[in-house]
């Protein structure tokens, strides 16, 4: 089966079984690592990524039903001053440990801060509460979104 | 020492470089990014994969096994049983009761039977699922009280006691009619899931004859060669671990990292081809290991003045289907069964019994979250009942300078939990804060301590090693076996050298662990990996420090004290005009033949222990940690959420204080998540609830406010800049913090963990103020 998309805005053009995930899509035939397999269950938030915008979990979108669409990983969004700013406070602000939910949590950040540049402690605390981390207790990952939060220039 | 010399030395520094300052992480780059690789981002597309066929009985006697099916299907290459085991097929701990591939009976639901290797993971399932296994079941164990009847079914042949601990000093009796006040009750504490977000991964490469190396998450790389080596019956020097950046661990990757590498070896060995295991999330809920459950017997006495008299502890510690790691965990719990007190009379027994349940293992806190969950709600109860503040009365029998612990060790220094109490109770307004009700929300304050020996217990020899290498261009390259898991601590040992040397930080490449070239740190476990491991990485900085400023005070012209390191470049002390940077520094060590090769090497001081009456010394040296707890119970729902919570912990010496209190919130969430919301539910040995939407962590939402965290500073006088390990304590403390809190909120006391809102709601119905 062939599957058009524009992934992290290129053109791409994938055979792949009828049955694959939009995970191992991503994964395996694209090489893209960032996207992290947690649970497969949609729990857990480590395989987030952006589908026409909207932050969802990979692992339970059928790779058949981005064609056509927009999917954006954390490599797509390098340049963005929003995700310049969540980068630089997540890692002064102690936020990374063993760093497999991040980028799935980092995406998450960038969706909120992208509609809501000034959110506040609660919009953070829902905006990442499909991402699951097991090492920081998410107060210094919260403390840096909203951080990052002041650091972006308005627009 | 020299060493000792040299140490006080630079701590009689009035300008740290970068010890006691937080630092951007050198790793965290990466991991921003997205770039930074796990194990599974190691396998390349085409892999072979190895699913695991695990017993769906609890107990049960095998009698065949059928690999035929499985090997008829296209996409099967083998399947692999015992009887292909080439070394040893044994893969337990402490103790020889856990086969590696079991063909004569399984003991736990997953107990594992064979290994398909299949070309795909759909394939590898199929052939699972096609290999017959006839068993015969077996009457099954599936509590310790069972365990324990005349005449149980035996999980092992030896008996279902796997082992037992006793402590006796002073006299109870004694002890106990001296008491104004005696308590005596029954705590229960659950399995808790680690729920690592890396679910648990290997990925193993044949290297032409006899040599594999294995890519994997794991906690020591050197206990993983050395299992994968006795399940094949080869040397060490054959097998070559590599330890990926591991995406948590908690503990449970120390125990399964050896398993699920020797499994991917296996197979990546009998193939001839490269294979890889990797557990999804419902096989790592289900069938890896967990916090031991355990149920302990705690009665207590005190004085009018508030004394703790006595103690008369009993402790039941449930393994599941092997010891594992139980004779550590055990005896941990029973030589800290007075909590950080100083209790004259004590009486602590303890044993460890089989069941048919999924094995437990290491986990953060090891023993003392259980241990500390009974004596600190003891120490609630006795204040309780003398009506005295819990603080004030925890101050009248806290460990000090001078004290004894339960084993007899005398704390001569580095105890600091009198400070971190004080000090937690004045930063949260203990004196002044009272329970308020507001609608059907009532909000209650709880207090906990805790203490924790650092490495390994009864005196046991400890010892860790490190290397770094000055290159010409004056960068330096860093190996330590310990491994990063999130937490740090190679990051850790980078700065104690960068301090040491006076190199720049982003000058200095920490390797990833590789047991063909890295020195063996011994594991990351024990709350050992910065203050162990951080030692020998001093060693190691110390010696090539001394062969640097050798050759810079000769280029310098000046005595060898007169050279100061720092930012790259050496001077003269007061004298920062003329310098030589490390470039040009490293290049006249290469040219005058000063080696700039620099091998740490680190080993605990001899101590002494009676393994008779459990008494010596049995720590080199403990962390200490207090945490103050707001929470808010709603009386309708019994919904209880931890609104605030005041760590203080007693550090030894700040090595870097974020990651410090990265570390205290991570221990608090998991506190939170084992004390009022994680629930493993199991039914007939079969775990119920494999995945986050049954087994519930803390999510963002369920994020406490933290007050900033009370960093004390009692330095330990034989550890790098005297730091000790901070990644466990903070979750000891903080379970009974809740529970006391709970109980302050609602008169409500659950001994038996999670109080989860049904739990907790139960309760209230059953009597509370």
């Amino acid at each position: 089966m062939m599957v058009d998309f524009v992934l992290n805005g290129r053109a791409v053009s994938c055979d792949a079984p009828a049955n694959i995930l939009l995970l191992d899509l991503l994964r395996s035939e694209l090489g893209v690592l960032s996207v992290k397999r947690g649970c497969e269950q949609g729990e857990c938030g480590a395989c987030t990524v952006l589908l026409g915008g909207r932050p969802v979990n990979s692992c339970m979108i059928l790779a058949a039903r981005v064609e056509g669409r927009s999917v954006t990983t954390i490599e797509g969004l390098r340049d963005e001053p929003i995700m310049v700013a969540l980068r630089k406070a997540f890692m002064e602000g102690g936020a990374v440990q063993c760093g497999f939910c991040t980028p799935g949590m980092l995406i998450s950040a960038y969706a909120l801060l992208r509609d809501n540049p000034s959110p506040t402690p609660h919009e953070a605390k829902t905006a990442i509460e499909g991402n699951i981390c097991r090492c920081t207790g998410y107060a210094l990952p919260l403390e840096a979104i909203l951080k990052a939060a002041e650091m972006t220039p308005a627009e | 020492m020299r060493y000792d010399r040299i140490l006080e030395e630079l701590l009689n520094r009035d300008d740290f470089l970068v010890v006691g300052r937080s630092v951007v992480r050198t790793d965290a780059l990466d991991k921003v990014l997205g770039r930074a690789k796990f194990t599974a981002d190691y396998v390349p597309r085409d892999t072979a994969v190895v699913k695991v066929v695990r017993s769906p009985h609890p107990h049960a006697l095998i009698e065949g096994i059928n690999i035929e099916p499985a090997l008829e299907l296209p996409g099967v290459q083998t399947v692999l049983i015992a009887a292909d085991v080439p070394g040893e097929n044994q893969i337990g701990y402490a103790l020889p009761d856990q086969p590696f591939l079991n063909d004569v009976k399984t003991r736990f639901v997953g107990d594992p039977v064979a290994l398909v290797v299949a070309a795909d993971k759909g394939s590898a399932v199929e052939g699972a699922d096609a290999v017959r296994v006839k068993y015969s079941p077996l009457p099954s164990v599936l509590d310790t009280t069972d365990a324990l009847r005349d005449g149980a079914p035996l999980v092992h042949e030896g008996g279902n006691v796997a082992l037992t601990t006793k402590i006796r000093k002073g006299s109870i009796e004694e002890g106990f009619s001296e008491a104004e006040v005696v308590i005596e009750d029954l705590y229960d504490t659950p399995y808790q899931d680690h729920m690592y977000m890396e679910p648990e991964a290997a990925y193993a490469i044949p290297e032409g004859s006899g040599k594999v190396t294995v890519i994997g998450g794991m906690q020591s790389p050197f206990l993983v060669r050395e299992k994968v080596a006795h399940i094949l019956g080869w040397d060490l020097n054959q097998v070559r671990i590599i330890q990926a950046l591991t995406g948590g661990a908690f503990g449970g990757k120390d125990d399964m990292g050896p398993l699920v590498c020797a499994k991917a070896a296996l197979a990546a060995v009998k193939t001839g081809k490269p294979a890889s295991l990797i557990f999804d999330r419902e096989e790592s809920v289900a069938y890896s290991n967990k916090r031991f459950p355990a149920r302990i017997k705690y009665k207590s006495g005190a004085d009018k003045e508030g004394r703790i008299t006595a103690i008369d502890v009993d402790i039941t510690l449930e393994c599941g289907a092997f010891a594992n790691r139980a004779p550590f965990w055990l005896w941990r719990q029973t030589a800290h069964a007075a909590g950080p007190y100083e209790v004259h009379n004590a009486s602590v027994d303890g044993r460890a019994v089989y069941t048919n349940k999924v094995f437990g293992g290491s986990f953060r806190g090891f023993g003392d979250v259980a241990l500390h969950f009974a004596a600190e709600s003891q120490v609630d109860r006795l204040a309780g009942e003398l009506g005295m503040d819990p603080v004030e009365l925890r101050l009248r029998n806290i460990l000090k300078p001078g004290s004894r612990t339960t084993c007899d060790q005398l704390l001569d220094h580095s105890v600091g939990i009198e400070e971190c109490l004080t000090k937690v109770a004045e930063a949260s307004r203990w004196s002044s804060q009272k329970r308020k009700r507001n609608g059907s929300r009532v909000t209650g304050f709880g207090v906990g301590c805790a203490y924790h020996g650092i490495s390994t217990s009864r005196s046991t020899p400890d010892w860790s090693a490190a290397s770094l290498i000055l290159n010409q261009d004056g960068s330096m390259t860093y190996r330590t076996g310990i491994c990063e898991l999130g937490q740090g601590a190679p990051i850790g040992h980078a700065k104690i050298v960068a301090e040491i040397i006076g190199a720049p930080m982003e000058s200095i490449r920490i390797e990833v662990p590789d047991t063909d070239s890295t020195p063996n740190a011994k594991p990351t476990h024990g709350s050992r990996g910065l203050m162990l491991g951080g030692t020998a990485a001093a060693d190691a900085a110390i010696k090539l420090r001394e062969r640097m400023v050798r050759v810079a005070a000769d280029m310098l012209g000046c005595p060898e004290g007169e050279v100061d390191l720092r930012d790259g470049k050496a001077s003269k002390k007061g004298e920062p005009g003329e310098t030589i940077r490390f470039p040009e520094l490293a290049e006249e060590l290469y040219n005058r033949g000063v080696s700039p090769a620099s091998y740490g090497f680190y080993a605990s001081p001899k101590r002494y222990f009676d393994p008779e009456t459990g008494l010596g010394v049995n720590y080199s040296v403990y962390t200490f940690a207090a945490s103050v707890v707001e929470v808010e119970v709603d009386t309708e729902t019994g919904v209880c959420e931890v609104v605030k919570v005041w760590p203080a912990m007693d550090v030894g010496k700040a090595i870097d204080p974020l990651v410090i209190e990265g570390q205290i919130h991570g221990a608090v969430s998991q506190g939170i998540g084992f004390t009022i919301m994680e629930h493993l539910k199991l039914k007939d040995g079969v775990v119920l609830t494999p995945g986050f939407k049954d087994y519930v962590v803390p999510s963002a939402l369920d994020t406490p406010e933290y007050a900033p965290t009370i960093i004390v500073e009692e330095p330990y006088q034989h550890s790098a800049f005297g730091a000790k390990g901070v990644g466990e304590p903070a979750i000891i403390s903080v379970v009974p913090a809740i529970t006391n809190a709970i109980y302050d909120a609602v008169g409500v006391r659950l001994n038996m963990l999670p109080a989860t809102a049904e739990m907790l709601h139960a309760a209230m119905r059953r009597g509370a103020r």
